[in-house]
């Protein structure tokens, strides 16, 4: 059957970020125009934080986020949305890209079934990275039909060669029951679509090189559930974008985890004690609610990849709130050995029923390298004194000084400090926030925002596995130390390296969480504020409204791009 | 019936997972959960209570315990008027720790500041786990600090809400008739309806508490 792909999902990047706009607009324009109004209101500029330029020329920044004109500097990888704000400067390279994909989406045309059989990931029906399938999301006018295909799914071009989607031209006869259908199959030829991209960078037809722009790019809107574990490697860094390596590399790895696990568990190796206590206290209290985490063999792998990490960072050592940061992960990688199906139950399922001691130990090393690289982008938060979450909520203040006034005076006045609530969005990632499902959403977007410079995949290995070198920890303190050093001083000197990172795109999603809620907060005195903060009523989100939230994130980034000028 | 209000802020300290969080949950909610997360940063609750002709408004922030996140208490102890001191009586080093609470309390919190010093899981000591924590040597710190003392499960809920009681007794009032202790008690109940009667639960242990 030959199934032709819509020509115009070659550039998304635009009209998705309007799309994401415009499904928002009430907010986010609301917000926006608070900024401006805000901003036209200040009229001298504020001495004691100011170097919001923009905030002084409400018209230019206006402008620049709507005509694409303003260069911007150069970026190494890039979001959809940040491509679509970033101007001028990367025309070039995504024009590139855009060529690049139209041939690939040439031979997809030519070949559908080749491609599917090339793939050894099966088109999932159940799981999904990015698409709600569900069909109670926004049953009402036929713009909001649109909207909530278009916004969830961000390829969002469909197949218009299949028969039963043109199958009734008039809309205004159709039953409810035959819309949902018709937006189901809409949905799920979009995912199908979106699957065969992924499948498509992962499996280059031309060449060995997984194209890691590319993919961060694709990965920043939501990734497949099939192709997760596979892309959250390549994203953190932690398999090589090089295909002919990856199982060698990866082989290697594991093994070196392997050795690593059996030198401290070695007589050689004496025990931190405190340390492992109170790893082994946390075990049973992480994501409690998850039957997964309560299985103990589930427990005995975290406690071990807790334990190894933190003995071989003994500047931060084990800090709580890592305990959650690497079940992401863990959960992520045991999908892989599930079938499309069943992924959705990893929550519930014991891991020995579907694999084997050695497949648990690969899952159990994936995860410990990938929490290493994770760490490595926010070491400052779990040293001594924390100071990068200090920064952050402190950062995040200002931010929201600037983009909602009346709510950071309101907290002023009534005493709220933004430490009372924020600290635990910074030192979890916001994990405590939102249910499982939703982190790893979200992860898909953080992952795409880790910095591509400590994506060497040989950057990070395991020390000579010798007693020495893991017994004498100012030894490893200190190549903790120079290895964060020489990542800061990257930052500083690379212009021709990203201009953002991990904890800097978080501080903006936690301003766009925490606006979301100004209008009603702003009827709250302190007791309610930080009550209704602590438990926020996003149980019911699903992953159109975490789409939503990162794509409000990424805008005042790119609006508030001078605010974060002195924020490293 | 319209009482005065009294707000106390309350500020809870200990190491981790001694049960800080589980305390207030039981004295909040009446409720206990097996496996709870380690707090992050400080967790606010509040409870009122109503002791005879005064209500009393708990204002609580619970603390985290990882020894990474102390540099934040003095945050939340600056302003309290009150602070609990827990540890776990199967955990020794949990005790050390708590002297050293009292102490940093006594130099740094506000003077008048009521701390109580607090015992808990004692329900395993019952249940057959070794007690690691002397009655006397707890009895002891509390005398020569001037604390109050109680030893209490948040499992069971045994002695909870008679630490809160106690220090809402303790502190000055708006009324001036804080000092009939017996009516105070008599009256006390907890105006949140899955609370029990604290009169049926006084027949434990009674509180060493020492008036300074
Ligand atoms: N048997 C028993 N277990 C308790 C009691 N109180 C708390 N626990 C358990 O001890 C563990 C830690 O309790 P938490 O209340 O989270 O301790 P915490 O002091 O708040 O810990 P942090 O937030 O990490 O500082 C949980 O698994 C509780 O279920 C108790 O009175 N008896
Ligand atoms: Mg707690």
């Amino acid at each position: 059957m030959g199934v032709r792909s819509a020509s115009s999902s070659s550039s998304p990047t635009r009209r998705e970020m309007y799309q994401k706009m415009s499904a928002s607009s009430s907010s986010l324009v609301g917000s926006l125009m608070k900024t401006w109004k805000s901003s036209r209101h200040s009229s001298a500029p504020d001495s004691s934080d100011g170097n919001i330029e923009a905030m002084q020329k409400p018209a230019s920044f206006l402008r620049r986020s709507t005509s694409h004109t303003s260069p911007g500097p150069s970026h190494i990888h890039m979001s959809p949305l940040r491509k679509s704000l970033s101007g001028s400067a990367n025309k070039d390279k995504s024009h590139h890209h855009v060529q690049k994909k139209d041939r690939y989406f040439t031979d997809l045309d030519e070949d559908w079934s080749a491609v599917i059989e090339d793939s050894n990931t099966p088109i999932p029906m159940t799981s999904n990275g990015g698409i709600e399938l569900k069909p109670a999301v926004t049953v009402g006018s036929a713009s909001d039909k649109d909207q909530s295909v278009s916004r969830s799914v961000s390829a969002s071009a469909s197949y218009p060669n299949l028969p039963r989607l043109n199958k009734t031209q008039s809309t205004g006869l159709k039953s409810q029951y035959e819309q949902e259908n018709e937006r189901k199959l809409q949905e799920l030829n979009a995912l199908m679509h979106r699957v065969a991209k992924f499948d498509l960078i992962l499996h280059p037809p031309n060449g060995n090189q997984v194209n890691l722009s590319e993919l961060r790019r694709l990965s920043w809107n939501g990734i497949p559930m099939a192709h997760r574990p596979r892309v959250w490697r390549l994203l953190i860094g932690y398999a090589p974008a090089n295909i002919k390596r990856q199982a060698t590399l990866l082989r290697r790895k594991r093994q070196e985890y392997r050795d690593g696990v059996a030198l401290v568990f070695s007589k050689e190796h004496t025990r931190d004690i405190p340390t492992w206590h109170q790893i082994e206290i946390d075990i049973p209290r992480t994501n409690p609610l998850i039957p997964l985490y309560q299985n103990p063999l589930v427990q005995e792998s975290l406690q071990r990849i807790l334990y190894l990490w933190a003995i071989r960072h003994p500047a931060s050592g084990y800090v709580q709130g890592i305990n959650d940061l690497v079940t992401p992960f863990f959960q992520t990688f045991l999908t892989e050995y599930l079938q499309p199906a069943q992924k959705e139950d990893v929550v519930k399922l014991s891991p020995d029923t579907y694999l084997t001691h050695e497949q648990l130990l690969d899952v159990e090393a994936d995860s410990f390298w990938c929490l290493t690289k994770l760490l490595e982008q926010i070491t400052d938060n779990y040293i001594h004194g924390q100071p990068g979450i200090l920064k952050q909520v402190k950062n995040l203040g200002q931010l929201v000084k600037r983009i909602d006034s009346d709510l950071y005076d309101h907290f002023a006045r009534e005493s709220v400090e933004f430490i009372q609530f924020a600290f635990r969005w910074m030192n979890c990632l916001l994990m405590r926030e939102f249910n499982m499902g939703m982190v790893i959403r979200m992860w898909d977007t953080y992952l795409s925002e880790t910095s591509l410079e400590s994506s060497g995949s040989e950057s990070s290995s395991m020390p000579a596995t010798s007693d020495s070198s893991l017994q004498s920890s100012p030894v490893a303190g200190f190549r903790e130390v120079s290895s964060s050093l020489n990542l800061q001083s990257k930052h500083a000197t690379a212009g021709s390296n990203r201009q953002t990172s991990l904890s800097e795109f978080h501080v903006f999603v936690c301003a766009a969480f925490l606006i979301k809620w100004s209008d009603q907060l702003m009827n709250m005195d302190f007791q309610e504020t930080i009550t209704f903060l602590q438990n926020p009523p996003t149980k019911t989100w699903k992953e159109t409204d975490i789409e939503l939230l990162l794509s409000e994130a990424y805008i005042w980034q790119s609006l508030y791009k001078d605010a974060t000028s002195h924020w490293r | 019936m319209n009482s005065a209000l009294t707000s106390i802020k309350l500020v809870l300290l200990g190491e981790a997972a001694v049960g800080k969080s589980s305390i207030v949950l039981r004295f909040v909610s009446n409720d206990f959960a097996e496996n709870k997360e380690p707090t992050i940063g400080a967790a606010f609750l509040t409870q009122r209570v109503n002791m005879g002709d005064h209500t009393i408004k708990f204002e609580i922030w619970d603390t985290a315990g990882q020894e990474r996140f102390a540099s934040l208490a003095p945050m939340y102890y600056r302003n309290a008027q009150a602070a609990l001191v827990v540890y776990d009586v199967t955990k020794p080093q949990s005790f050390i720790k708590a002297r050293h609470w009292v102490k940093e309390l006594r130099e740094q919190a506000s003077k008048d500041i009521i701390i109580a010093l607090v015992g808990n899981k004692l329900d395993m000591v019952e249940t057959g786990a070794e007690r690691k924590v002397a009655l006397e040597e707890a009895e002891n710190l509390a005398s020569q600090e001037g604390l109050l003392f109680f030893e209490t499960s948040a499992k069971t809920g045994s002695n909870v809400n008679e630490v809160f009681l106690a220090i809402g007794q303790k502190i000055p009032l708006k009324s001036a008739q804080q000092q009939q202790q017996g009516q105070g008690s008599s009256g006390l109940r907890i105006n949140d309806d899955s609370r029990v009667d604290l009169r049926a639960a006084q027949d434990g242990p009674a509180p060493s508490s020492c008036n300074c």
